[in-house]
């Protein structure tokens, strides 16, 4: 007989308590030793869910109702504890400070196997090869809040790795990291697939990242059915349009091409990397002229199908091309006047209708700058001007009236117990009397779907719906400045598109938008300005395109975007190396129409 | 979690709260750091009692040079702890006095000698020398108890001390390092604390003064950092769960901690030196 495979699902489905349906629902299929699955599928679909059931946290943890069965190393996971299923199947979570217990690398490694009795010299021994294999072993004696994210997230996986299970399973893995974190947990990953000992369940929703260590696809759809089970390049390559019609994400080069496929440009088979991008285009002898910056084109890495702006409505509410934001000199410390200086000697002047990103690597000072912009932090006095007044100076109103500001986390900033109460309360801050505050409530909670959750507790809402209401609030003062702190981190692409539309919109009305992210994709395709941060210094501010095309990216350490990267190489076709973003591959006649 | 550009900060901020801070590379040859942690706990504790139910100030007095020399031969400690212990103490002391004598009622202390030497006047009311005493005597019995808890306190770590329950106490050790873990909690949230504020100051309800709105604020606060802390949590018990803790009845202890005939005969001469120095001192 064979012997049982390592994980073995049998028509599972799981509803979590309270939820009205399952997701996901009826999945069944097979992991051997060695294989390296991608489980995809939109959001909401159970894929996380899914992990959790891998190793019995579902349902012994997790209170929900798993039917069908999970079968590890052949036992059955509804009938052994948790204990006994980690010896064969090891978690890395999301968050990478919710795996940390202990106080140092070592004996973070060490908490499992400790856990799992394996006698002492044995623990330091799965400890010491764990570690090396990420990475840290020189740096074991430190505390781990000493590392950055990519560090803390590969300790994570060491951790896993000390466990000595033969399946690994990881749980969007680099949605909370900055690109030099992603690339440090994927450079382990891949020499992981490489040794073939392990079979690795990956969920993650970064394609570019993940598509090259990966032989299998595991597809989901909306309701959490399992719809395709195949080796990866093939389901990626030859089920494109299927994938993207259920709405999940793929590789930004592989949606780059589906475009140009459109436009009659047909590149055989769908390039899967920046790189065979590259070498696709390099093979066509001629491309059509990509188009310019200007055109009403509009498409993005998150929705890549072409649509036409509806014409800039400009100029409501600011004056475009008048300085909204001006900066001179400016320097910030954290923490009171001994502090470190975060932001030094920065002068930065925003006009009115731009949309800017502020991008660098972690701790460059980013969300510094932008908070002491918005007058969230005190700058110096008289380095920071917005719309004529210092926001750090200012009455709240004052300030409320200028410039919005959205936390990283939209609960941080709620106040009032019900939607409604939460927009009303800018307009009491202005002094608005309740009955010309009521109509302007009104039209808020319209424009951003919320009208039939007026009476709604805003911590109720749902992540989406949160992140609406915590622009609203920032908005409803008439503010025509919006300042946003990494406003996509965290997020699946579903949601980060949903808001960067709305971000667009905003901008398209006269909205002059501000954001710190570290996704240069989103930065390529959304913003109109870019400014690049390096160790507290800006390195340089100016239009995205010129900023993507000249070297002020990889001087701040950054990688520049896939599309950017596919065709900066191109020997062939010179007329394309500025094409960074998606609106400028040309359409075709019947499209542009 | 954390905004990149606040990372900093952030490590900062644990740093100096760092529970775990062990004496990392070669421990110090000081015999302080050889024994069991409890032993440190366990040995003066008695002695804190003491000084606790004890008046005048000789008593004190000598359990403060004690436990300094205890700790100067014991422990090594660096130059600015030195400096504190043989300046800061004094001058603490002194402070004190100031500061618990002008609570103590003069009629209390009308018997005392030094009754009639009255070193302030405001109004009616008389700083007394003899109010002064009493207080500096307080002040001389809250340093001796910091002094006596700083001998296990400087030399060894919450991980140690956690450890040594677990194996000679018997504490479960499901308690002991979820309580350890949790320590990790104390600087996030603090951070996180930091953050609400800011955010909530930008929403403008700073707006009115006084107690009343400072409550009104910090209620305010408690909503979205209890939903964060439950959610954190509730992820760092999946990942624990994850890991195997709990699955056993024990778990494997890499540094054993065990009670040695030092540490016997540690617990038997601080006490011994303890209750000479109570006797020679008692009510003077």
């Amino acid at each position: 007989m064979l012997p049982a495979p390592l994980l073995d699902l049998d028509r599972v489905s799981i509803r979590h308590e309270g939820a009205e349906a399952a997701t996901p629902v009826d999945v069944s299929f097979e992991v051997g030793r060695g294989e390296v699955v991608l489980i995809l599928g939109p959001s909401g679909c159970g894929k996380s869910t899914l992990t959790l059931a891998l190793d019995g946290l579902v349902p012994h943890a997790v209170p929900a109702a798993l039917e069908g069965t999970v079968r590890v190393a052949g036992l059955d996971t509804s009938e052994h504890p948790v204990g006994v299923l980690s010896e064969h199947v090891a978690m890395v979570f999301q968050d990478p400070d919710a795996q940390i217990v202990t106080g140092t690398v070592l004996d973070e490694v060490c908490f499992a196997p400790e856990n799992q009795l394996a006698p002492a010299s044995e623990v330091l021994e799965r400890a010491e090869r764990a570690l090396k294999l990420v990475g840290l072993w020189d740096r074991r004696a430190e505390n781990p809040d000493t590392l950055s994210g990519g560090g803390r997230q590969r300790l994570a996986i060491a951790c896993a790795l000390a466990m000595a299970a033969p399946v690994l399973v990881l749980d969007e893995p680099t949605a909370n990291l900055d690109p030099a974190g992603i690339d440090e947990v994927y450079a382990v990953l891949r020499e992981l697939a490489s040794e073939r000992d392990h079979a690795v369940v990956l969920v993650e929703h970064n394609l570019d990242a993940a598509v090259d260590i990966v032989d299998r696809v595991i597809v989901l759809d909306a309701s959490g059915r399992l719809v395709i089970d195949g080796p990866a390049r093939e389901v990626l390559r030859e089920r494109a349009d299927e994938l993207v019609a259920l709405g999940v994400w793929l590789p930004v080069s592989t949606l780059a091409a589906m475009r140009l496929r459109d436009a009659g440009v047909v590149l055989d088979p769908l390039p899967l990397s920046p790189a065979e991008l590259a070498s696709a285009l390099d093979a066509l002898p001629s491309l059509p002229a990509p188009l310019s910056e200007s055109s009403p084109v509009r498409s993005t890495a998150l929705s890549p199908r072409p649509t036409l702006s509806m014409g800039a409505a400009t100029g409501a509410l600011a004056v475009v091309g008048e300085t909204a934001i001006r900066a001179r000199d400016l320097s910030v410390r954290r923490g009171g006047r001994r502090g470190p200086i975060v932001v030094e000697g920065v002068d930065l002047d925003v006009a009115a209708g731009d949309f800017l990103a502020i991008v660098g690597t972690n701790g460059a000072g980013k969300t510094s700058l932008l908070q002491a912009l918005a007058g969230v932090i005190p700058a110096p006095r008289g380095a920071v001007e917005v719309l004529g007044v210092d926001p750090a100076r200012c009455a709240a109103r004052e300030r409320a009236r200028r410039i919005g500001f959205v936390f990283q986390n939209p609960e941080h900033q709620f106040i009032a117990p019900t939607v409604a109460e939460e927009l009303a309360q800018g307009l009491r801050l202005q002094g608005v009397p309740e009955a010309d505050a009521a109509p302007r409530v009104e039209a808020m909670l319209t424009r951003f779907g919320l009208e039939g959750l007026r009476d709604q507790h805003p911590f109720l809402l749902s992540g989406g719906q949160k992140r609406r209401l915590s622009v609203g609030t920032a908005l409803i003062a008439g503010a025509p400045v919006l300042a946003l702190d990494e406003p996509t981190f965290g997020q699946d692409r579903a949601r980060a598109s949903e808001l960067l539309d709305m971000l667009r919109g905003l901008n398209d009305d006269g909205t002059t938008v501000l954001v710190v992210t570290h996704d240069l994709q989103l930065v390529a395709d959304y913003a109109s300005h870019i400014a690049v941060m390096s160790d507290g210094r800006l390195l340089g501010v100016g239009p995205t395109v010129e900023v993507l095309a000249g070297p002020l990216v990889e001087q701040a350490g950054l990688r520049h975007p896939p599309l950017a990267r596919a065709t900066r190489g191109l020997a062939r076709h010179t007329a394309w190396h500025a094409v960074t973003r998606m609106s400028q591959l040309p359409v075709s006649s019947r499209a542009a129409s | 979690m954390s905004a990149p550009a606040d990372e900093r900060e952030h490590h900062a901020a644990s740093a100096a709260l760092d529970p775990y801070a062990e004496h990392r590379t070669q421990r110090p040859a000081r015999f302080l750091y050889a024994l069991n942690p409890l032993v440190k706990l366990a040995a003066p504790l008695p002695l804190m009692v003491v000084v606790m139910f004890s008046r005048g100030i000789a008593l004190p007095l000598a359990f403060i040079v004690f436990a300094a020399a205890v700790l100067l031969i014991g422990a090594r400690l660096p130059g600015r702890a030195v400096a504190a212990l043989f300046l800061g103490i004094p001058i603490a002391a002194l402070v004190l006095g100031v500061s618990f004598g002008v609570w103590i009622d003069p009629s209390s202390v009308a018997d005392h000698p030094a009754a009639s030497v009255t070193l302030v006047s405001i109004g009616d009311w008389d700083f007394t020398l003899a109010a002064y005493v009493v207080g500096f005597a307080t002040g001389l019995r809250i340093l001796a108890i910091l002094l006596l808890s700083l001998i296990a306190g400087v030399t060894s770590t919450g991980t140690e001390f956690v450890r040594s329950m677990v194996q000679n106490l018997r504490v479960p050790y499901r308690l002991g390092y979820t309580a350890l873990a949790a320590l990790r909690f104390v600087p996030r949230f603090g951070h996180e604390l930091e953050i609400i504020r800011a955010a909530h100051r930008v929403r403008g309800t700073e707006v009115g003064r006084g107690p009343v709105a400072a409550v009104r604020r910090a209620l305010g606060y408690i909503v979205p950092l209890l939903a964060s802390a439950i959610r954190h949590a509730e992820r760092v018990a999946l990942a624990m769960d994850a890991r195997a803790f709990g699955a056993h009845r024990t778990r494997t202890e890499r540094h054993l901690s065990p009670w040695r005939v030092r540490d016997t005969v540690f617990v038997a001469c601080f006490l011994a030196v303890g209750i000479v120095i109570t006797v020679l001192t008692w009510g003077r």
